[in-house]
């Protein structure tokens, strides 16, 4: 009786397993096969006709959606777009966060409490909220000072830091509250000035965490949709916005999206696989111990 | 909080200035901003001049909130639809996160590499995720139409990304693509209920429900509380599978508050009236999320 339960339990658990991976990997399976057909197998699918339901496993297996990659869509233009401006974010990011983090794990002054409520604040609003004067303020700089920041890569790089700061810092925090402090005033005994001691002392113990604030900031921007539809143009389109392009009201290319789908999720994929643990634990961790 | 360094007292300042900058600029500014847009009659004549926009008091929030013009019932049916969306969505995604959470709790052959698998819906970018399940959503060519007819589900295909559906498919792949995380901090949290107190409790006959209800649950209290607070923040402000799935204009039944709110500022170049809407979206959130935090206040038991 009772190992008779077990095996059911046991059974059961198995079953819950199997669905669990089954639901995950559903889409991902899908984007790839899709990837691998031609344009015209996708859309002569069928499922009414017998002959032609949508298959997992494609009928002629093809590298064109690939190889074309920057044809109808130009993805290889927007996927450099993305890179300088991801990349842009995670150096810019990296240095305000690690400076800032620094001031609030080591000192003690009036308007630091303030200061993190700020950071937890901005959480709250809609990205949407932001856009509108946003929009006005690049409009009216761009007037006053002749500097394009629409459709720049400076521009993105800056908005998107922005956006990466709350958290990074707050994450960065946490890290370096790890380190011992004895280290910093050993190091001030020994004449190093704060700057010093960032650059010499705190930057090579952190590393594991700015790695994680770094891929943090890559990923943000490589994700970010509302700004970029709005703020970028064709010179600086980002990979999240261009992918859509594959769909017009003319022309569905749903076999190229998923290449450029493909593609596009490879570097977060990478990146993802180093730092996921601290990422999780920064999410929930660092904004909840205020 | 104790010692502090008090060298030189404006260092900790400097350090945080650069930071400080790029945020006043990016987020308090144009809050304040904001505010003072939403006041005035913007549009694509007097945007490089802002001031010059003639003031018009509370006319743009009295158009946002109005029953008898287009925009008004646009944006009460947006504000509707997110507040649908959002309840089913988090409600959903954290019944199915807590269930998968138990699940991976439990002891079986090739645990860790489910584990590792769980996380895939979390990463994949928005817009792959979104632009996928648009593929599989498609009406003749797309999968679910094909197993909901060979399952005898359905008769005839039918068409899920236009028209009263829309918002199901969308509510769907939000789930898929949410509950990863949410499951991964809940599993953290299972990990950490002492066995021995389980334990405990079973050889005192508990059953397995009042274990997991008096035992169990009250460890997963904090990071749930947490969870679902900016489960509310992110799924009130959703808006990129709405455009990945749907486009710019999802329609009646799936326009939410920042596809409206896009398309009225940057088709239609009524920024004042955007501005007036992002004010009541963020009320909206603000209200939700402190009624939410009194009932339940998240903040203090993450101390306890």
């Amino acid at each position: 009786m009772n190992s008779g339960r077990k095996v059911l339990r046991m059974i059961g658990i198995y079953v819950g397993a199997i669905i669990v991976v089954v639901v995950v990997l559903f889409p991902y399976l899908w984007m790839v096969s899709g990837s691998f057909k031609s344009t015209l197998e996708i859309q002569s699918a069928d499922f009414r006709d017998p002959e032609l339901p949508p298959r997992w496993i494609p009928r002629h297996f093809t590298w064109e959606n690939y190889t074309r990659i920057n044809q109808t869509v130009r993805m290889l233009d927007y996927f450099k777009n993305s890179m300088v401006i991801s990349g842009g974010t995670m150096l810019a990011s990296i240095f305000l966060s690690l400076f800032a983090a620094y001031s609030l794990s080591r000192f003690r002054f009036r308007l630091k409490e303030p200061y993190v409520g700020s950071l937890l604040l901005t959480q709250m609003f809609p990205g949407i909220l932001f856009l509108i004067p946003y929009y006005v303020m690049f409009v009216v700089f761009n007037r006053f000072t002749g500097v394009q920041l629409r459709n720049s890569y400076l521009g993105m790089i800056f908005t998107y830091t922005s956006f990466a700061l709350p958290f990074s810092i707050l994450m960065l925090r946490s890290f370096l509250a790890g380190i011992p402090r004895e280290i910093d005033e050993q190091a001030q005994i020994d004449g190093c000035s704060t700057l010093g001691i960032i650059f010499r002392i705190i930057l090579p113990l952190a590393r594991p965490g700015i790695a994680a604030v770094a891929i943090y900031g890559f990923i943000m921007a490589w994700n970010e949709m509302l700004f970029a539809s709005v703020l970028t143009g064709t010179e600086t389109k980002t990979v999240a916005i261009g992918l859509l392009e594959f769909i017009t009201t003319q022309e569905s290319r749903w076999a190229g999206m998923m290449a450029a789908s493909v593609i596009v999720t490879i570097p977060v994929l990478i990146l993802f696989t180093f730092v996921q643990k601290q990422i999780i634990e920064g999410l929930v961790g660092g904004a909840t111990k205020g | 909080m104790f010692s502090g360094k008090r060298v030189k007292p404006l260092t900790p300042y400097f350090l945080i200035l650069p930071a400080v900058l790029a945020m006043l600029l990016v987020h308090f500014f144009p809050i304040i901003w904001g505010v003072m847009i939403s006041f005035r009659d913007l549009d694509i004549f007097t945007i490089s001049n802002w001031t010059k926009a003639p003031f018009v008091g509370l006319d743009n929030f009295r158009w946002a909130f109005s029953f008898d013009q287009q925009e008004g019932q646009n944006f009460l049916r947006s504000l509707y639809n997110i507040v649908l969306y959002g309840s089913v969505t988090i409600s959903l995604g954290y019944v199915i996160a807590l269930a998968v959470a138990i699940l991976l709790n439990q002891k079986f052959f090739g645990r860790t590499t489910v584990r590792g698998l769980v996380l895939l819906p979390y990463i994949m970018p928005d817009s792959v995720a979104y632009s996928v399940w648009r593929f599989i959503f498609q009406s003749r060519i797309g999968i679910v139409n094909q197993y909901l007819i060979s399952l005898g589900l359905l008769k005839e295909p039918v068409v899920w990304l236009v028209g009263p559906r829309a918002m199901t498919a969308v509510i769907i792949a939000s789930i898929w693509k949410g509950w990863s995380l949410g499951c991964l901090l809940l599993l953290a949290a299972l990990q950490s209920v002492p066995r021995e107190i389980k334990d405990a409790a079973l050889s005192d006959g508990a059953t397995p429900w009042q274990v997991f209800r008096y035992v169990t649950f009250p460890f997963l209290k904090p990071v749930s509380k947490i969870y679902i607070l900016l489960s509310i923040i992110w799924n009130f402000h959703a808006f990129n599978q709405f455009k990945a799935m749907l486009g710019s204009s999802p329609g009646y039944y799936a326009e939410v508050p920042s596809t409206l709110i896009l398309r009225e500022a940057f088709q239609n170049f009524h920024f004042g009236l955007g501005a007036a809407m992002s004010m009541g979206l963020v009320v909206l959130t603000v209200v939700i999320a402190v009624v939410y935090a009194r009932l339940f206040q998240p903040g203090k038991t993450i101390e306890e």
